[in-house]
């Protein structure tokens, strides 16, 4: 065999003997190094895996979506105000859409209440692909399409064609209007699983029927949404709206996908606390590195020298040794997260991640792995831990053997 | 049986379950991008802005298109008391020159 290469695995099984005599700390330095590299890695895999979500799906949201702002705060929008944007060309339409909030007290949960005009809304002849069972709500007043999370919840049943077969009618649930006064709606639909990640916590029915449940005049809306010939002047015409709706907010699309780009990223609470975990943990094993050599290892190192090991080989030693318990830290950490992300939907994250929310959907997260961040965690966990390792050793293997025998 | 020997068995045992691990990810990723047109079906044809990953507060469930600013919404000095806020970072403020 090559005998450099010989030499080389003659030093590697050196280092494996010299981590095996010291195995009790430095099996605890390889728990410690593979819980932080887990929770980094945990973390960067759920958050890119919302962002790329959130950046695939969200391709076919409303080009500009206008708001109307008072005392800093959204509120109905007058449904005359598409009136005032004919005038700007390049719009090829204005559709206006009621959505809010209901909380349902006996459960404690959220909904989103959603009612929409789908004919008016680009792709609205294929929405009955998404329904796992039922159809589109039709000319009748009070049905609405539930999310698989509120189905479950409320243990609701698509309505049958003769209410009169199906006694008590599992289709129905009643929504409380602001007044108080009970709203009776029939379940016509129920959103397939798939989309659980959009619609969990929706309830979707027709525009007249969410006006009702809200209270909303005929001549307000939530929000409008607006489409335009030529996706290239949708800042252009955003600037232009905002100058003739000077009360409004302007949302384009290229905002809303920059917003998800964002929201997952480091610069949240709880992103900055695995951060500093980490660094803590870092700091406190360079710390303990670079302080110094133990009398025991100073003591090693000078009988390695008086044997007539050179200060290249006892470098090459300590490097092979820190690289070792970094690389077994760094993969196992990596597999952990993984498995924790993919198989426990990210279960240690989840209670910061979804809050008190009594509905969310099943985090089928599935990363893409990707070499440029496997490379970037490696250079952040694994090189400091080997610079912390071999700097101290460099300085106890220049230091004079009988110095370091004699103390 | 030398001790690098062991090593490399080791981390070969460690790579092989990766690689049955990476196996599933793709099988996964299939199954993603085959449901993918039903999820742009449903952005479009509703109008939807946001994930409902989180339903307890207005900005984590509809980040893109609610107020940006968490505390102090609901009354001068209230703080955010919702711990989906810890994990969202506030949306970048581009809201006030489109």
């Amino acid at each position: 065999m090559n005998s450099a290469l010989e030499k080389q695995l003659n030093l590697l099984d050196y280092a494996l003997a010299s981590l095996w005599r010291r195995r009790l700390k430095n099996s605890s330095v390889l728990v410690v190094f593979t819980a932080v590299i887990f929770l980094v890695a945990s973390f960067h895999l759920v958050t890119t895996a919302l962002t790329e979500t959130a950046g695939a799906v969200l391709r076919q949201t409303p080009e500009i979506v206008i708001q109307k702002m008072s005392a800093g705060r959204q509120e109905a929008i007058p449904v005359a105000y598409g009136e005032q944007l004919s005038r700007l060309f390049g719009i090829k339409k204005i559709v206006p859409r009621v959505w809010g909030y209901y909380f349902d007290e006996p459960f404690q949960a959220n909904y989103t209440v959603l009612g929409v005009d789908p004919a008016a809304m680009p792709m609205g002849e294929h929405l009955v692909q998404t329904l796992l069972a039922g159809a589109w709500p039709g000319s009748a007043a009070n049905q609405a399409v539930v999310g698989g999370a509120i189905r479950e919840l409320l243990a609701l049943s698509v309505a049958p064609p003769t209410v009169e077969d199906d006694f008590p009618d599992h289709s129905l649930f009643a929504l409380h209007r602001p007044d108080r006064s009970l709203k009776l709606l029939s379940t016509v639909g129920v959103f397939r699983d798939e989309t659980a990640l959009l619609t969990a916590d929706l309830i979707a029915m027709s525009l007249a029927d969410a006006r009702d449940l809200f209270q909303i005049p005929a001549d307000l809306a939530t929000d409008l949404c607006v489409y335009v010939h030529n996706p290239a002047e949708i800042t252009n015409l955003a600037r232009k709206i905002a100058a003739i709706l000077p009360d409004t907010r302007v949302l384009t699309r290229p905002q809303i996908e920059q917003t998800y780009r964002v929201v997952f990223g480091w610069r949240s609470g709880f992103a900055a606390v695995c951060l500093l975990a980490a660094l803590a943990a870092f700091v406190i094993l360079a710390w303990d590195k670079a302080s110094g050599l133990s009398p025991e290892e100073r003591r090693e190192i000078a009988i390695l020298k008086i044997l007539g090991w050179e200060t290249a080989d006892l470098l090459l030693v300590r490097c092979w040794e820190a690289l070792i318990v970094a690389l077994l830290a760094f993969v196992a950490g990596c597999t952990l997260a993984w498995l924790h992300v993919v198989f426990f939907e990210a279960a240690l994250f989840r209670p910061v991640l979804v809050g008190w929310s009594v509905i969310h959907p099943p985090f089928a997260l599935t990363p893409r792995i990707e070499v440029k961040d496997l490379l970037l965690l490696f250079v952040l966990t694994v090189l400091p831990y080997l610079a912390a390792t071999v700097i101290p050793t460099w300085r106890g293997a220049v230091v004079p053997a009988e110095d370091a025998l004699n103390g | 049986m030398r001790p690098a020997m062991i090593l490399a068995l080791l981390l070969g045992l460690l790579l092989l379950v990766d690689a049955l691990l990476i196996g599933i990810s793709l099988e996964r990723r299939r199954q993603w991008r085959e449901a993918r047109p039903l999820l742009e079906i449903t952005v479009a044809a509703l109008g939807l802005t946001d994930l409902a990953v989180a339903t307890e507060a207005r900005y984590t469930r509809h980040p893109a298109v609610s107020d940006s600013l968490a505390p102090f919404m609901d009354h001068p000095g209230a703080i955010d008391h919702f711990p989906t806020g810890s994990f969202w970072a506030p949306p970048p403020a581009f809201r006030r020159s489109p």
